[in-house]
């Protein structure tokens, strides 16, 4: 009788048995790699936000310390998120005819909040202070990146447990002297290792990794 | 949620309120404006800074369960944040604020210190500067957070169902006044609770002012008119007891239960328990009562009986201890031999003990209290007398009945309802419903639209004492100004605008009418700090009344007692007895879900009340445990489910009162228990004899969290004498010495946090339960979870039953949460490290690691660790949600939970420590259960510090582990109950 | 059936392979069933079980659905059911690991017409076995979290957790069953491809297959495999029920902290595993008719294995007791006695009937020759040992240190679905089984009848 198979079948049949075998193997890579992927964890671009406003005019230009706006950085578990009284300061003021910034007004004229959008979002079960951080040395740009230079403000830190997890066990480099926290252009002088070493001593710190510290 | 709101976009009473008080208001002037996206309702939580709102337990769910789930396969929607227009200062984003206020109970006040988030209040402690609080705080004051936010609360002003505005009902007021006027309102009629409140008494006399014939009423179905009569018998008129048990070393109650219930409960027990423990002179509590009350399960001697004997037993104890009415008729009651020891023990300690007179007594007994007290000289030293701190004392169903008759004969034509719900609460027998259907113009004020409001034609929503402007007094006569953490969150009104209403100021608002009150008295020159004073301390320092020294008249006691002896005692057949309830009290409570989880601390039933029976009693009558029984007294009947309970005196039958709850919105409390009110009678409001009990031959089902009563013989909740922990030091050695094991030690280089409670001190009163899960965010599950055993209090009270007999059993209570061990069985067993060890020694417990193996709660040898078996937060309502305690993690379906020593707290007391460059103070952490135990049982602290009071109390000889053998080194640590029983009864 | 076959020498050993018959006769005999259109009787069967998938199904919808509420769980008692399911079915896979391998290793012949069927029923029930794991978990959807990867979290499962054991030990047992039952049917699918009729069927079998052609390298190699497939999964048929058995020993909960479990629990799998294989055979021999390849022979040494097994079991319960009342600990002296005499002691006196008394009838000649006495007592058997896990974690559990928090367990109908649901599974795996496979390894008894021929030769 003929032949079932023709020869070639062979090959494909090993071929499949070998893809078999890889394809779980390469697919679990993957998908581990990619979990850390940027796109994955927030970092792939600049989120719309309603109302244009622009880091590099407020900071680079006209100089204004992170926090004038964000005023409970050192206080409080949050940043703080400028009231629209803070933004009319000025711009009652200043550029007070401006259409940029017609929806500001007429939010802060009718009380009504303009509904930003987050950039740095943290699961609800993680509890970030931003007190304590500020407190022993830990500067903006660690996490939040040269806000100065964004047109739109990007999540720059994958802000995985991981990467949390990096600097709680090794927090020197990420150390600066508390005065240079906004400073976000900021260099360490020369080694940066050794000044990290001598903040951790003189800022008393003490980085802890037990659950509780962030999950309560 | 607009569904939520009846008064549409803008809130007018909110906007009343945000006026006058810049301080209080700041944070809730957004809501007065009332156009944050989220709706007038939820302001806080709309006009919110991002940090608490991420903490919304919907966003929660999404994250920690469906979304991360498939956190591969779904991007989650860019989260909003909605800033303030104006940030208000000291509001820092996530930091909490505490304000100071007070809630009155039946008219007496405790203080209260609120904690508030945004303008959200979240949790509710004792105020320390408080007289009778102490810091402490009750099962209701802690409950009272859930019933603010309670969605079944009345929402609008209606008129015959209809609804209607503030304004109308203040033209129909007025309208009324001046009808009235023609007879000086001989038809108007006011039926309130009794209240302590200076202004209530004030706007009280400026409506008589302008209708002198108008009545005023006050109603209390737990009233204690008795104790006011009995001073009025003993001393010629009403004056106010109060008993300092921190001095008392020999106590007798006569069926007095001062540690569950009372005006003054929280001093009481704190008093009480100072002297349990061998660092005083050990005190010696007996008392003689019918149903196992908490201050019974904590006496050293306890004598059963019915409650209509204990006249009796008074009487012998008086006739041998005062000389004053010896040479009286001699008492039927054979003086049974403790009687003798019992005198015997008060006079070798005059001067040095209290004989206390239960509210259910007569006030005979009460009377005779007072002779006993004088006649030991007791008198200025454990007790003192002082005027009455409420203005009127008759509030029982006997003073209800002369408004009924009124009612009936039609000459009550406007009758203005502030008692809570009286339709449901006055006894059977006046039939206070009918009657009010006589009444043509009633008006009913109160948080629900219940049984009394379904036959009221005007119906006005109560604020929340937590939304109301107002003052009170505590039990001393201190004052509190009573201020509100929040706008009213359903257009409710206060009593002081009700009242004021009718004298032409109801549209001032209770701000402007407690504030002009005060600014009237005299002695105050700077009102502005007086009054930021008041609002701040939470009490007017030096208002408190004096006490003073008075005789009693010997002649009229005398003769009293005489008539009584005459009286033979009560007749055969059941006695009926009606207790408060430990729980829903009156029925107020009834429609709040933590107290009616909480197990009831003696019977430990949950979502019920039951008929109570001594076994033998329940034995000759051939019924048991959940048997549906039909008592029948004076022709009045009722079922109930029979709960047999170890150390309840025989023929007589106990029902608690408050439940089998009818009123519509109140879904919670429907059909939940037996109504008690339906055969109490008016004459005979706390006893009554000649009940029968009928089977009916159906069973109900309990849910009761501790079926098994015994220890099994195991060495769980330690009780001893001082003279046996001095005899047998190795019995308790044994439950603590340290074991052998192959392992180093952990090191803990910095706090090393532990807890310590002590046995001695706790009366299982069960208010560090609701205070835990108040502050810990813990779900309540409903009757038929708690029945399968699914119950999710992190802390339980165990109480075990031991003692020769079931008939007088010796109770023990024992708070058990999770003992954080440092060799945890749970740790090693959890496949995903959800639950491990902190380098200070706590369990911790990682919500979000953990997939629900379960796999911890089998190795846990306490069983503290609970689980979500079903998504519980997910059916809370909206306005529920607002109580969420922004510090901690909301739990998913399917995840296990356990005590955490309050860790949140705990942070949060590090990082302030830590950004101010110090350590963390002794004492400046404290858990919610520490905080709130009105006896200071337990203790929480740091072992690395040897001064800390938890270090002393590990020290402590009475100190043992828990399961000690296990080797599971548990971080909390227990001191053994002492018990102090006179050598000539045991 | 019911009549002992007629009496013969007792010292000739039975034959394991009645008459001679040839390779043809072998094929036409084993193979029959692939060929003959499917009978009324399987349908029915094969379609009641489906129904009972479905409903299985829906059982688990309603579990991930809602929640474990749904099950009668509480706490204490946090695992039942679903981990009592668990440990009765990989007990029951260990027949099959068993018969292939250690018997294969001993050259015990008889094994070969049973050994196909037994790893057929292996595979299956660990499938069974392996879908509560997942199902009990509160949050199932995380399941993953218990193998080991890098996370972002930099989070490991935990390895001290005998859970995390479990995780390999059921996929490895899985895996190395699947393989070797796949191995040993490559012949005979050859064989059923050859002599199939139709086109698709020779494609179908063809494919399976992996083009056989029954070479002498063939032979080799397929020996080789074989061969080292059994060393492997030697071990297995020790090691999967000792860590199953940790999940309990390493507990310190009375009842289950305890050193006997490993050896006690491979035993009951071993006893639970041959009782499936007599249940589910006697009935098969019967209906498809290969009584002359599965004979009295292999019926009598199932039943002496099983009474070997139980003897053990029956050793392990006593220990039990006795240590617990040798040990003088009050918490382990009370879990026993609350098994007893406690109220789910109907249960334990189930157990002990069923575990300890059933299997003493095969002391008898008799009572092993006569098949439905052999078939309701492996039935019972089987009943037998799920109770003993009811009673292992139940009763440990319901009543443990704390009197406080003692409490009773119910099972809700989601309970009772998921149970017969995979009863059902298992069965309609079965069918299918029998329908399109050889039920009995055709190439093996070729083989045998062959080395028997021989062995007459050399007489």
């Amino acid at each position: 009788m003929s032949a079932l198979f023709p020869p070639w079948t062979n090959t494909v049949s090993r071929f499949s048995l070998v893809c078999l075998a890889l394809g779980g193997v390469v697919g679990a890579v993957l998908l581990v790699l990619w979990v850390e992927s940027p796109y994955f964890t927030g970092q792939h671009g600049p989120i719309e936000q309603p109302v244009q406003f622009d880091h590099r005019h407020h900071v680079a230009d006209d100089g204004i310390d992170c926090r004038y706006c964000h005023s409970t950085v050192e206080t409080a578990a949050s940043a703080g998120f400028p009231a629209l009284s803070v933004c009319m300061n000025c711009h009652g003021q200043i550029w007070n005819k401006s259409p940029m910034l017609e929806q500001v007004r007429a939010a802060y004229f009718s009380d009504r909040a303009i509904p930003w959008n987050r950039v740095h979002r943290l699961p609800d079960f993680v509890y970030f202070n931003h007190s304590i951080h500020v407190a022993k040395g830990v500067g903006c740009v660690s996490c939040h990146g040269r806000v100065d230079q964004m047109a739109q403000v990007t999540q720059v830190a994958p802000l995985t447990m991981g990467w949390c997890l990096g600097c709680h066990r090794a927090p020197e480099p990420n150390l600066r002297p508390r005065e240079e926290i906004t400073h976000l252009g900021w260099r360490p002088p020369t080694d940066s290792g050794a000044l990290g070493h001598a903040l951790v001593a003189q800022y008393d710190v003490h980085t802890r990794v037990s659950c509780s510290t962030c999950h309560r | 949620m607009s569904s939520l709101d009846p008064t549409g976009p803008d809130v007018p009473i909110a906007r009343l309120r945000a006026r006058p008080e810049r301080r209080l208001w700041r944070s809730l002037e957004e809501l007065a404006r009332g156009t944050a996206p989220a709706g007038p309702e939820f302001p806080p939580g709309a006009s919110a800074p991002p940090e608490p709102s991420r903490r919304d337990f919907l966003q929660l769910l999404g994250a920690s369960a469906a979304l991360a789930g498939l956190a591969g396969c779904v991007r989650e929607p860019p989260e909003k944040i909605l800033p303030y227009t104006r940030r208000p200062e000291d509001v820092a984003p996530g930091n909490p604020l505490h304000y100071a206020t007070a809630y009155a109970l039946d008219g007496i006040a405790t203080g209260l210190l609120v904690t508030s988030y945004e303008g959200r209040p979240t949790k509710i402690e004792g105020n320390p500067d408080h007289p009778s609080s102490r810091g402490a705080a009750g099962v209701f004051e802690q409950a009272l957070l859930l019933s603010l936010y309670d969605p079944a609360r009345a929402r609008a002003i209606r008129y015959r169902g209809a609804g209607r505005s503030w304004r109308a009902f203040l033209e129909y007021a007025a309208e009324a006044v001046d009808l009235h006027r023609k007879d000086g309102g001989a038809g108007l009629c006011f039926l309130g609770e009794p209240d302590a409140s200076p202004l209530m008494a004030d706007l009280h006399e400026r409506v008589l002012r302008a209708l002198p014939a108008a009545r005023f009423f006050s109603y209390a179905p737990l009233a204690e008119d008795a104790a006011y009569e009995g001073a009025r018998l003993a001393f010629g008129r009403p004056l106010q007891t109060r008993v300092d048990f921190s001095r008392a070393r020999v106590v007798v109650s006569l069926d007095a239960d001062f540690l569950g219930g009372g005006p003054d409960r929280l001093r009481a027990a704190r008093e009480f328990a100072s002297r349990r423990v061998p660092e005083s002179e050990l005190s010696r509590l007996y008392v003689v009562e019918s149903a196992l009350s908490l201050t019974g399960a904590m006496a050293d001697h306890r004598v059963r009986m019915r409650s209509s004997e204990v006249v009796q037993f008074a009487l012998g104890l008086a006739l041998e201890l005062s000389p004053q009415l010896q040479g009286g008729p001699h008492t039927q009651l054979t003086a049974t031999r403790p009687l003798h020891v019992m005198a015997r023990d008060l006079l070798a300690n005059q001067g040095r003990s209290v004989v206390v007179a239960g509210a259910r007594q007569p006030p005979l007994v009460h009377a005779l209290a007072h002779a006993i007290n004088a006649a030991l000289g007791n008198a200025d030293r454990t007790v003192a007398y002082a005027a009455p701190t409420l203005p009127d004392m008759a509030a029982g169903p006997a003073a209800l009945a002369p408004l009924v008759a009124d009612m009936r004969s039609g000459r009550v034509e406007t009758l203005v309802i502030t008692a809570p719900n009286p339709a449901y609460t006055a006894p059977a027998d006046l039939d206070f419903g009918s009657a009010l259907g006589k009444v043509p113009h009633a008006i009913y004020h109160g948080l629900y639209e219940d049984e009394t409001a379904a036959q009221c034609a005007w119906f006005v929503p109560a604020t929340h004492s937590l939304e109301s402007w107002g003052d009170a007094r505590a039990w001393d006569g201190t004052v509190s100004i009573v201020q509100p953490l929040i706008a009213p969150l359903f257009a409710g009104v206060t009593h002081a605008e009700l009242w004021a209403a009718f004298v032409g100021e109801g549209d001032r608002g209770a701000h402007a009418l407690v504030q002009d009150y005060w600014r009237r008295q005299p002695g105050r020159p700077d009102f502005d700090a007086f009054w930021e004073e008041a609002l701040h301390d939470g009490v007017v320092r030096g208002s408190a009344t004096r006490t003073e020294s008075v005789t009693p008249r010997w002649a009229d006691i005398a003769a009293a007692a005489a008539a009584a002896a005459a009286k033979p005692t009560s007749g055969g057949g059941i006695e009926l007895n009606f207790l408060p309830d430990s729980k829903v009290y009156d029925g107020r409570f009834a429609n709040n879900a933590w107290l009616q989880e909480l197990p009831d601390p003696i019977t430990k039933i949950t979502w019920d009340n039951a008929l109570l029976l001594s076994p033998t009693t329940a034995g000759r009558l051939g019924v048991e445990s959940a048997d549906l029984v039909e008592v029948t007294l004076r022709g009045r009947s009722l079922a109930a489910p029979v709960f047999v309970l170890p150390g309840h005196a025989d023929d007589v039958a106990s029902i608690a009162l408050g439940y089998g709850r009818t009123g519509l919105n109140e879904e919670l409390a429907q059909g939940v228990g037996a109504n008690a009110y339906l055969v109490r009678p008016s004459d005979a409001p706390w006893f009554a004899p000649g009940a029968s009990v009928r089977k009916i031959g159906r069973r109900a089902r309990f849910a009761i969290t501790q079926d098994h009563f015994t220890m099994e013989g195991r060495p769980l909740a330690l009780v001893a004498t001082p003279r046996e922990l001095r005899q047998h030091p190795e019995r308790i050695e044994e439950q603590r010495a340290a074991l052998p094991t192959l392992y180093d030690p952990v090191p803990y280089p910095s706090y090393r946090w532990a807890m310590s409670i002590d046995l001695s001190r706790c009366i299982g009163c069960s208010a560090c339960v609701v205070a835990c899960q108040a502050e810990n965010n813990i779900p309540v599950v409903g009757k038929e979870r708690v029945a399968r055993g699914r119950e999710m209090h992190w802390l339980r009270i165990d109480r075990y039953f031991s003692g020769p007999s079931a008939l007088d059993p010796e109770v023990v209570f024992q708070p058990v949460a999770c003992q954080h061990c440092e060799n945890a069985p749970c740790e090693y067993v959890c496949p995903v490290n959800a639950t491990a060890h902190s380098d200070e020694g706590l369990n911790e417990m990682v919500y979000n690691r953990c997939v629900g193996t379960r796999y911890c709660s089998n190795n846990c040898p306490y069983k503290v660790r609970r689980f979500n078996f079903f998504d519980y937060v997910g059916q809370r309502t909206q306005p529920e949600r607002m109580l969420q305690n922004p510090e901690v993690s909301i739990r998913s379906r399917g995840v296990m939970e356990k005590c955490t020593y309050c860790v949140q707290r705990i942070e949060r007391a590090r990082i302030d420590a830590r950004v101010a460059g110090r350590t963390i103070r002794e004492g400046e952490i404290q858990t919610a259960c520490q905080q709130t135990c009105p006896t200071r049982a337990i203790v929480f602290g740091s072992l690395h510090d040897e001064r800390a009071e938890v270090a002393r109390l590990h020290a402590d000889e009475r100190r043992y582990d828990l399961l000690h053998e296990l080797g599971t080194r548990p971080r909390t640590a227990y001191l053994v109950r002492l018990r102090n029983p006179n050598p000539e009864l045991s | 059936m019911a009549t002992a076959p007629a009496p013969h020498d007792p010292l000739e050993p039975l034959p394991l392979v009645v008459g001679a018959p040839d390779d043809h006769t072998i094929n036409e005999s084993l193979f029959q069933y692939v060929w003959k259109p499917t009978g009324r009787g399987w349908w029915t069967v094969f379609l009641i079980s489906v129904a009972g998938v479905c409903w299985f199904l829906t059982a688990v919808v309603v579990t991930i659905s809602k929640g474990i509420g749904t099950w009668g769980n509480n706490i204490p008692v946090a695992w039942a059911y679903g981990i009592i399911n668990l440990v009765w079915w990989i007990g029951i896979g260990h027949a099959g690991t068993l018969i292939s391998a250690i018997l294969l290793l001993f050259q015990q012949k008889w094994r070969t017409s049973i050994n196909r069927f037994a790893e057929a029923m292996t595979l299956f029930a660990v499938l069974c076995a392996a879908m509560y794991p997942a199902l009990h978990l509160g949050r199932p959807w995380f399941a993953f979290w218990l193998f080991p990867y890098p996370s972002p979290t930099r989070m490991w499962p935990q390895f001290k957790s005998p859970l995390t054991w479990d995780v390999f030990a059921i996929s490895t047992y899985f895996t190395v069953s699947l393989l070797f039952w796949y191995l040993g049917l490559i012949p005979d699918l050859a064989a059923l491809r050859d002599a199939s009729k139709k086109k698709l069927q020779r494609v179908a079998y063809g494919v399976m297959a992996l083009g056989w052609r029954g070479s002498g390298r063939h032979w080799h190699d397929y020996r080789l495999a074989y061969l080292l497939l059994a060393g492997l999964s030697t071990p297995l048929v020790l090691s999967v029920h000792s860590i199953i058995s940790w999940d309990f020993a390493t507990s310190i909960l009375p009842g289950w902290h305890t050193t006997i479990f490993p050896p006690y629990f491979v035993a009951g799998a071993v006893f639970s595993g041959f009782a499936m294989v007599l249940s589910l055979i006697i009935p098969a021999r019967k209906f498809m008719k290969f009584e002359h390849v599965v004979t009295q022979k292999h019926i009598d040494n199932m039943c002496k294995v099983m009474l070997a097994t139980g003897l053990v079991v029956a050793y392990g319960y006593l220990m039990e007791h006795f240590m617990a009342w040798y040990g003088g600990n009050q918490y382990e002296a009370f879990v026993f006695r609350n098994r007893r005499g406690g109220p789910y002691a109907p249960v334990f006196w189930t157990m002990i009937f069923c575990n300890v008394v059933v299997p003493q009838i095969f002391w008898t000649r008799r009572a092993r020759y006569n098949l439905v006495i052999v078939w309701i007592a492996s039935v019972l058997i089987n009943l037998g040992m799920w109770t003993e896990r009811f009673v292992i974690i139940v009763t440990s559990l319901h009543r443990d240190f704390m009197p406080s928090k003692w409490e009773m367990y119910y099972p809700t109908w989601v309970d009772w679905s998921l149970y017969g649901g995979t009863i059902s599974f298992f069965l309609m795996c079965f069918l299918l089984f029998l329908r399109f496979l050889p039920a009995v390894a055709a190439s093996e008894i070729k083989e045998l009848r062959a080395e028997m021929v021989h062995d007459q030769g050399a007489h």
